[in-house]
């Protein structure tokens, strides 16, 4: 018999989803604005760079050649440039402005410099009569803008020139050493013509930190880094717009929490639910879709053990520089390649589990799986392992110098921090995240025609639509690009791909289990969900610039980045708040069925993602996100703890919870690992908590200290991270860091295998094969009670409500 | 006395600071939660029965021992003729609440945060006794040595209540409890 498709309407007040489309279409149309103005007042490359005499120094082909050498050779996963990169190298943009004006003081008269360019440290200046001239006159030639707009030509002083060529000899002994006593590959870069090229992408940016922006007196780089000898300090936007945005967050809280106490109605909380009785995990169905995810979450916790492993290396780079107890690692693995592995597989672990835990869920939310999506989903995952070990086996190549040019930007890395894939892993994990979403759709189509647009359905599928599209905007940061233009581009993907769409989805998604479990009605939930849009896209759109203080953008990048991204923290401080609320009713902790709710762990792991989410997010986001702190912090210690607290804390924690409400279908209730799954809680947990307030805040404190005090070149130097306390702090964390892997990360490992093993032995059970037709998904929960005009079609076949409870 | 010295201390202070902010934001957080929870009715405290904003009384049914709540429950007669009702409940047996008799932590999210408390304290031990050995004297007994007495202290104290704290995880058993007899 044929059914008749009746559309739902949308369950809540059109104004809640006009509410969302606006938000969303202004915050995206003033993006589009900082695009534009991005494009047209970004500091700007030279077409040629000439000395005093007119004769060329280098070209902006060079600037982009040397830009390319930096990224392809993992540079920007050992140090950094413009304040973003990695932080056991120096700021090269802070490392050469220094070295520069020394050498410019020095020629002038003040105190005489090494061949580094560094101040010989027995010198006193005091004596010398023209020092303080020196210091003024190298100001004055530093801060003056000689970029020709109309011709696109720079003309550099006389002291600017040779600081060029004197700090070429430098460059060149510092990446060409014949050792890996700085963490580098031995002779990394060798290559005279890289090597200058190199030099004059540095001495670029540089130019763009101290040359005043036309019409402005402060740099295009808004003044940073801090450096007295060329008059670098603080600008008042930058303490403007941090005060501005400290009244925000106060104020916004205050009205957030207030316009709540006051209207009742919003929320979804103080209602009662109906009684549910959760089904037997075991007795649960799975479809061959769902099966297929098992291996995904192996995959999944395999690549976190490998991520924790490159990590530890990593840290031991910092706690101990020249030798991995007597073993000489960087000949082998150099810190920069572990690092940008380390990055890397942190995105590729935890979107393997939200890919996982979408394809599982479509079924559920669909109540049928369409024949042939189990072989799709393996491959799928066979897809995504290409992409993830040739990705970990490009960057070997490419760091390794195995790889040149053209192949390395196609097929070792590009080298952007956190975009550091090359660029066919890059189109192909795009791909693999298409075909995920059509997976979805084929599973979904029937039951989005029957839906509202505005409902869970369609947000879940929109949700997961965006993943693709946004992750695709990094596309547009080439490294050949300028790299102000590519840094914006970059960003895209590192804040509004990761902190607004990811989170959506994950909220859609933890919303649906609630929802499928039966324990929160669907119109409670998508409140949730809509009200978690509205409220991130606010802040979170906009606020993606907080990362474009200082990398050439205008001010305006500056003020609006503060503002937005500190009433970001607004949504987040109340939706943890309310998120237990959420948990509650979730866990159903005075629900009177006589089966157990199913997932404990899953749901504590959520818990940890909204303390992670409220610390990491925002308490520790919060301390390096005013412009002014920034200013002195980017680069430091302080960067990585609120990344770490971030990361793990929010997506890693949600990545293992999703991970443990699906296994706990996939493993039977008697074999289900309670006290590993346990285990795993508490080691994750503590481990990163001891890792954070072990080394990470209390190292970024002091630095911090040490930039403010001393100056940031000094706070990012080697010697301050080999000095003797800093490397007792380093090794501080090395309990939290064993506890984090033995405790966390294996027992994750063994549970995923535990997952596979059952769900073969489910397969072989049921015949050995996936089916040749549809299979119906069953529900997870039996709810009693009557149906309601507003919930979803698979609640409204219910028993009637069982009597005298 | 030397700056490592100052700043383990003060980092000590720090975390052993943190570990009560923790401790408090967790209790405020709960309590904000159960407000929510209970959002749109009154408690009257002095004769133990709720008021909804429909001004109906919701007064005990059930004493659940094994979970440690009571429940109140309205009259089903007057919920399901109330226009509220659709907002309130789907129950045909008048809308209930529950207020948990356990004082704070008594839920597992609660002994997280306890056990993430104890963790700073414990941190704040490790922190404490690291810089005492390297700096060992009698200056830096006199500043780290209190501090490391009150950091064990603190770690005895909030540990000792983490353990005895039940995890508060309901059990797969349906509720059985005292019935009282409505009023």
């Amino acid at each position: 018999m044929e059914e008749k498709s009746v559309r739902r309407g949308f369950l809540l007040s059109k104004g809640w989803l006009q509410a969302v489309v606006i938000v969303m279409l202004l915050g995206f149309t003033v993006l589009g604005i900082l695009a534009y103005r991005t494009y047209q007042e970004g500091a700007p490359v030279p077409v040629k760079v000439f000395d005093p005499e007119g004769q060329l120094l280098f070209d902006g082909d060079d600037i982009s050649e040397g830009q390319q050498v930096f990224l392809h050779n993992g540079l920007m996963e050992y140090g950094s440039v413009f304040g973003h990169g990695a932080y056991l190298g120096p700021d090269y943009t802070a490392d050469y402005l220094r070295r520069a004006s020394n050498i410019s003081i020095a020629e002038k008269g003040g105190p005489p410099v090494d061949e580094d360019g560094l101040e010989i440290e027995d010198s006193d200046p005091d004596p010398m009569p023209r020092a303080d001239v020196a210091r003024q006159e190298t100001i004055n030639e530093f801060r003056k803008n000689q970029f020709d707009e109309d011709s696109g030509e720079l003309t550099f002083t006389q002291s600017q020139t040779d600081a060029f060529e004197k700090l070429i000899p430098y460059y060149t002994r510092f990446f060409s050493a014949d050792n890996t006593e700085n963490g580098l590959r031995k002779e990394a870069i060798t290559d005279p013509e890289d090597l200058r090229n190199l030099t004059a992408f540095f001495a670029w940016t540089a130019w763009a930190a101290a040359a005043e922006r036309p019409g402005k007196d402060y740099s295009y780089t808004n003044n940073w880094p801090p450096e007295p000898r060329v008059d670098n300090k603080p600008t008042a936007d930058a303490l403007v717009w941090s005060a501005i945005s400290l009244i925000a967050l106060l104020g916004g809280i205050g009205l957030l929490f207030g316009a709540f106490g006051r209207y009742r109605d919003l929320g979804w909380h103080g209602r009662e639910q109906t009684v549910v009785a959760f089904r037997d995990p075991s007795k649960v169905q799975l479809t061959p879709g769902q099966k297929a995810t098992a291996w995904f979450f192996f995959v999944m916790a395999a690549l976190f053990l490998i991520q924790c492993f490159v990590g530890a290396a990593v840290q031991h780079y910092r706690a101990e520089l020249t030798s991995f107890f007597g073993f000489d690692l960087a000949a082998v693995l150099p810190y920069n390649l572990l690092r940008t592995w380390h990055v890397q597989l942190s995105i590729f672990w935890v979107a393997t589990s939200f890919v996982a835990a979408g394809i599982f869920l479509a079924p559920m939310i669909a109540r049928k799986e369409p024949k042939g999506q189990g072989p799709l989903g393996y491959f799928l995952l066979i897809a995504l392992a290409i992409v993830v070990f040739g990705t970990l086996i490009g960057s070997y190549l490419g760091i390794h110098g195995v790889l040149e040019d053209a192949a390395t930007n196609w097929f070792g890395l590009q080298g952007f921090e956190y975009l550091d894939l090359a660029r066919f892993w890059q189109v192909l994990l795009i791909v693999g995240l298409v075909v995920w979403v059509y997976m979805l759709f084929r599973v979904m189509r029937s039951r989005l025609k029957r839906e509202h647009p505005g409902n869970m359905p369609w947000l879940f599928f929109l949700a997961a639509c965006a993943i693709p599209a946004f992750y695709a905007v990094g596309l547009l940061a080439r490294t050949a690009d300028d790299f102000t233009i590519t840094e914006f581009w970059r960003f895209w993907v590192v804040h509004l791909w990761v902190e607004d769409f990811l989170e959506i989805f994950t909220t859609v998604m933890v919303a649906y289990m609630f929802v499928l479990l039966g324990v929160v009605r669907e119109r409670v939930a998508l409140m949730v969900i809509l009200l978690d849009i509205g409220l991130y896209s606010v802040g979170g759109v906009v606020g993606t610039m907080h990362h474009l203080y200082f990398s050439g953008t205008p001010a305006e990048h500056m003020a609006l980045g503060a503002f937005f991204s500190a009433i970001e923290v607004v949504p987040l401080t109340f939706l943890t708040v309310e998120a237990w609320s959420f948990l509650q009713l979730g866990a159903n902790q005075e629900s009177k069925s006589e089966s157990a709710f199913p997932h404990r762990w899953a749901v504590m792991f959520l818990v940890a993602v909204g303390f992670w989410n409220f610390l990491g997010a925002g308490v520790f986001g919060f301390l390096v996100n005013l412009p002014i702190v920034s200013y002195f912090e980017i680069g430091t210690a302080l960067t990585a703890n609120h990344a770490h607290a971030a990361m793990m804390g929010v997506y890693g924690m949600l990545a293992i919870g999703l991970s443990l409400f699906c296994l706990r279908y996939m493993i039977p209730s008697n074999k289900w690992p309670e006290k590993w799954a346990k285990v795993s809680f508490w080691g994750t947990n503590l481990g990163l908590a001891w890792m954070c307030f072990a080394t990470l805040l209390p190292l970024g404190i002091m630095q911090l200290y040490k930039s403010v005090n001393d100056g940031y070149f000094e706070a990012r130097q080697l010697d301050f991270l080999t000095d003797n306390t800093t490397e007792m702090i380093e090794w501080l964390r090395l309990p939290g860091d064993v506890v984090f892997i033995v405790f966390g990360a294996i027992p994750v490992l063994w549970m995923t295998f535990l997952g596979v093993k059952y769900t073969l032995a489910r397969r072989k059970e049921d015949g050995g094969g996936d089916g040749d037709g549809d299979s119906d998904a069953e529900l997870f929960t039996v709810i009693s009670g009557p149906a309601l005009e507003d919930e979803p079609p698979e609640f409204q076949s219910r028993t009637d409500p069982t009597p005298g409870t | 006395m030397s700056t490592e010295i100052l700043l383990g201390a003060a980092y000590g202070v720090l975390l052993l600071g943190g570990a009560l902010t923790l401790e408090w934001l967790s209790r405020h957080t709960h309590n904000r939660s159960q407000a929510f929870r209970t959002s749109g009715f009154d408690y009257d405290a002095q004769h133990d029965f709720w008021v909804c904003h429909q001004g109906e009384q919701l007064w005990p049914t059930e004493f659940d021992r094994e979970k440690r709540l009571v429940r109140y429950r309205a009259k089903a007669a007057v919920c399901n003729a109330c226009p509220a009702k659709k907002d309130c409940t789907d129950s045909h047996h008048g809308r209930e609440i529950t207020k948990a008799l356990d004082p704070w932590p008594h839920s597992e999210a609660g002994r997280f945060h306890r056990g993430i408390a104890v963790m700073l304290t414990v941190l704040a031990c490790f922190v404490l006794t690291v810089v005492l050995i390297r700096n060992h004297g009698p200056a830096a007994l006199a500043v780290l040595g209190p501090l490391l007495l009150l950091a064990l202290g603190m770690t005895w104290w909030l540990a000792r209540d983490l353990l005895r704290t039940p995890t508060g995880f309901p059990e797969a058993k349906p509720a059985h409890g005292n019935r009282i007899e409505a009023k």
